[in-house]
């Protein structure tokens, strides 16, 4: 059997401190996943488990940070070394469950883009039961061109069969309406570009209810409207569950209900559940990069460990690229068809 | 180290990050405006010019830098001889 990946994981950041990161580290290696946490080795007493080595390391970057310059500033900092960990080739992918934009920016900077991706996109996949949705892009550009839409279906597209298994995804752009015309300029335009662009399945626009439903396998849209209907589905799924389980408990028929409901129940939790997916991942670049939730229990901490040997293992990176460089949705090509003199 | 050599640095990797033909990029274009580079390609060439030429270029600096002769000057004036 062919050895696990390496993953390098940033060990400062977890809300909910060292030891539920080393819990998760642990339970990652368990599965065979070789794990390389920086961070304080007292802190995370990770010394004596197999498949774990801690690499000392005492600087971290916190949410309150500008996140670029404190990436550029701080070379030792375990964000930057998980990154650079990845790029001198000692571990196939690195995690973090700090800061997002500090994860985005060391990421970036140390794994650089994939050539011709002009802007990284974040991606998560949604906790929609019984259904892989990828959606993209939750945070990283609050701004975007068309063309970087266009990228970012073909981020996702390669991503959700190679990772995902989904094979010959349903591309939606997220809008105010399914008609070509509506939404911004740049959502308009990308349609237009989506719709004549070869090796994608682009089913149109989707709206905002078609997220949950599964009208599409990948849902493109901006970083920030990806991010506040990420927020929005993840509270909504919040407070339902909770309303289900206080319902549940308000008498008892209903708490016997509840009861033989409970199994059924239980594994709805679980998809709904954050830590079940591991995080988002940043799609464009020359390496794997996993943005964990910071809140994030054992679990979730595993579950992004995870989710970044898996996407070494299946060389996403490497497909990503292939479709990018077959679909001819690199820089250039985009460049090109935006003035009218090349294809999509 | 000279202009020619710096000069050379920097249109090789802009070339390759922005997939244009070096021979478009000259000492008078302009990153935004000229080569359509935005904000992320500009950090990715300053970090570049940091690691190679052994200097500091700070968020201020780099903000100032408009064209590529410029970014070619800043390196000459900076970097040890």
């Amino acid at each position: 059997m062919a050895s696990r990946p390496t993953v390098a994981l940033d060990g400062f950041g977890a809300e909910q401190g060292f030891g539920v990161l080393a819990d998760g580290a642990r339970m990652a290696a368990a599965d065979g996943i070789r794990v390389r946490v920086f961070g304080p080795r007292d802190e995370l007493a990770l010394d004596r488990v197999d498949g774990v080595e801690v690499v000392p390391t005492s600087e971290w970057i916190g949410n309150e940070e500008d996140a670029v310059a404190a990436v550029r500033a701080k070379k030792d900092a375990s964000v930057v070394r998980a990154a650079a960990d990845v790029a001198e080739g000692r571990a196939a992918a690195m995690v973090s469950p700090g800061s997002t934009g500090a994860t985005m920016a060391a990421a970036t900077f140390g794994l650089r883009r994939l050539k011709g991706v002009q802007r990284p996109a974040l991606a998560v996949q949604l906790p929609v039961p019984g259904k892989r949705v990828l959606f993209l892009d939750v945070g990283a550009n609050v701004e975007v061109r068309a063309q970087h839409l266009v990228q970012f279906a073909f981020l996702g597209v390669a991503f959700s069969e190679a990772v995902l298994g989904v094979m010959g995804p349903r591309v939606g752009l997220l809008s105010v309406g399914e008609e070509a015309g509506k939404g911004r300029p740049e959502v308009v335009e990308a349609r237009a570009t989506l719709a004549e662009a070869t090796g994608i399945d682009f089913v149109g626009n989707v709206e905002g209810s078609d997220l949950p439903a599964g009208a599409a396998d990948v849902v493109v849209t901006d970083g920030f409207t990806g991010n506040v209907a990420l927020k929005l589905m993840e509270g909504t799924a919040k407070t339902v569950t909770g309303a289900i389980r206080d319902a549940a408990r308000s008498n008892p028929l209903a708490a016997l209900g509840g009861l033989l409901m409970r199994p059924a129940l239980g594994g709805l939790r679980r998809e709904l559940h954050p830590d079940t997916t591991g995080g988002a991942i940043l799609l464009g670049l020359r390496g794997v990069a996993v943005v964990g939730h910071g809140s994030a229990g054992a679990e979730g901490i595993a579950n992004a460990v995870r989710l970044a040997a898996r996407c070494a293992e299946v060389d996403a990176v490497g497909r990503t690229a292939a479709l990018l460089s077959e679909a001819g949705a690199g820089r250039a090509a985009l460049a090109a068809g935006r003035d009218g003199s090349g294809a999509a | 180290m000279t202009r020619d050599e710096v000069l050379s640095k920097v249109r090789e990797h802009l070339a390759e990050e922005l997939e244009i033909d070096a021979e478009a990029i000259a000492e008078s274009s302009r990153f935004k405006e000229d080569l359509d580079a935005d904000s992320l390609d500009l950090y990715e060439l300053v970090m570049e010019l940091e690691d190679t030429y052994g200097i500091a270029v700070s968020e201020e600096q780099a903000a100032k830098i408009s064209t590529v002769g410029e970014a070619v000057d800043f390196v000459l004036e900076r970097a040890p001889a």
